[in-house]
């Protein structure tokens, strides 16, 4: 799910920064930089250490001394055919929407969910629909009762969108795509009440 | 003086170009499993701060130290999850499957549970059984709800007090 990757950048530490250790005014610098933002490599989430540092010239007009760090980080870029849990968020006509708490653009399209299926209004909740899954006599309703993991299909990436409706969703700058139509996959309850039967199947 | 890097970052900032002008030296330094993000962000002082605002971690990175303390990597420990990587060498196993078992640990009488994270065992010569009872032996399986309950009472009385 994460990875480390090595990027080099040019770093503006300003000068209320300037009294701290300089690793330390740094690493703020970077972490408001890049924490929590897509880059196209991924969720940047944690700055795991910095390597070098160079630099640390003022230019002219500026307060602030500019270093160039190389340094390295930890981002959530899951890789496709990986297994996540994640907890049920929402879900549409279009399909089901999960969260992973820290990040919340997992989407399950109505394709990817098992067949035979069917979705209905949801009786507790006026504006969502509830997905339900029909295997044999038994309906399973996917519902925010426990972890549901699903597999990685896809991620992509889509640009920053130059005109958008009033109402439109925040625009969501990295998208993960994902199928529970496998077997293990799913929220986590079907699976412990089947194990016999998914046996069988093999 | 200011360059045309800085102006590019500027925009970028402001949210009209989506690439920040940074060069990446190794997009791809090492993947990481659940386990080691939790660790590191736990040695940066997540975990023996409660009120969450004295240890320098961003409210991001709590909320994947949040999702992480949900998963089995919170009972997992360095010396598990290298002897266990180790170990799994013997049966032919991709990494990425192997971070995937480490990641989700799938139990004995989870056996379904392995089918999406390894690709044609039977093809392979892959040992599903062996891999099941190496999981069982040296990956801790998360501790029963009513546990975890009971902690995060116990948390909330600590925080009261202090």
């Amino acid at each position: 799910m994460f990875c480390l990757s090595e990027l080099e950048d040019t770093v503006r530490v300003p000068p209320s920064d300037l009294n701290l250790p300089l690793e330390v005014a740094i690493k703020k610098a970077l972490q408001k930089l890049f924490l929590d933002k897509v880059l196209s490599i991924g969720l940047c989430v944690s700055i795991y250490g910095i390597k070098s540092i160079e630099g640390g010239f003022v230019l002219p007009g500026d307060g602030a001394a500019t270093y160039k760090v190389v340094f390295r980080i930890v981002v959530f870029r899951p890789f496709v055919g990986e297994v996540i849990a994640a907890k049920f968020k929402e879900s549409d006509s279009n399909g089901l929407r999960l969260t992973l708490g820290f990040f919340e653009d997992v989407y399950v399209p109505a394709p990817l969910i098992p067949t035979p299926n069917r979705c209905e209004p949801d009786p507790y909740n006026r504006n969502q629909m509830r997905w339900v899954w029909k295997y044999g006599d038994d309906e399973f309703i996917i519902d925010d009762s426990c972890q549901i993991k699903f597999r990685v299909e896809n991620i992509s990436y889509p640009p920053v969108p130059t005109e958008r409706a009033e109402d439109a969703k925040p625009f969501a700058p990295m998208v993960v795509t994902g199928t529970i139509d496998d077997d293990g996959l799913g929220p986590v309850s079907w699976w412990e009440a089947c194990a016999p039967i998914s046996d069988a199947e093999d | 003086m200011r360059s045309f890097k800085d102006n590019e970052r500027s925009l970028a900032r402001l949210g009209f170009t989506q690439d920040v002008d940074v060069c990446r030296v190794k997009a791809n330094a090492g993947a990481l499993t659940n386990f080691e993000v939790l660790n590191l962000i736990n040695s940066k002082g997540a975990s023996k701060d409660t009120t969450r605002v004295i240890a320098a971690i961003a409210r991001s990175e709590y909320k994947v130290c949040d999702y992480l303390n949900e998963t089995v990597a919170s009972t997992q420990t360095l010396e598990s999850v290298t002897t266990f990587s180790d170990k799994c060498k013997d049966f032919k196993l991709a990494k990425a499957e192997i971070l995937n078992i480490i990641n989700i640990r799938p139990s004995v009488d989870f056996k379904a549970l392995l089918d999406p994270i390894i690709e044609e065992p039977k093809e392979r010569g892959i040992d599903t059984d062996g891999i099941l009872e190496l999981v069982q032996d040296l990956l801790p399986p998360l501790p029963v709800v009513e546990t975890q309950m009971e902690k995060d009472q116990d948390e909330t009385n600590n925080g009261e007090e202090s």
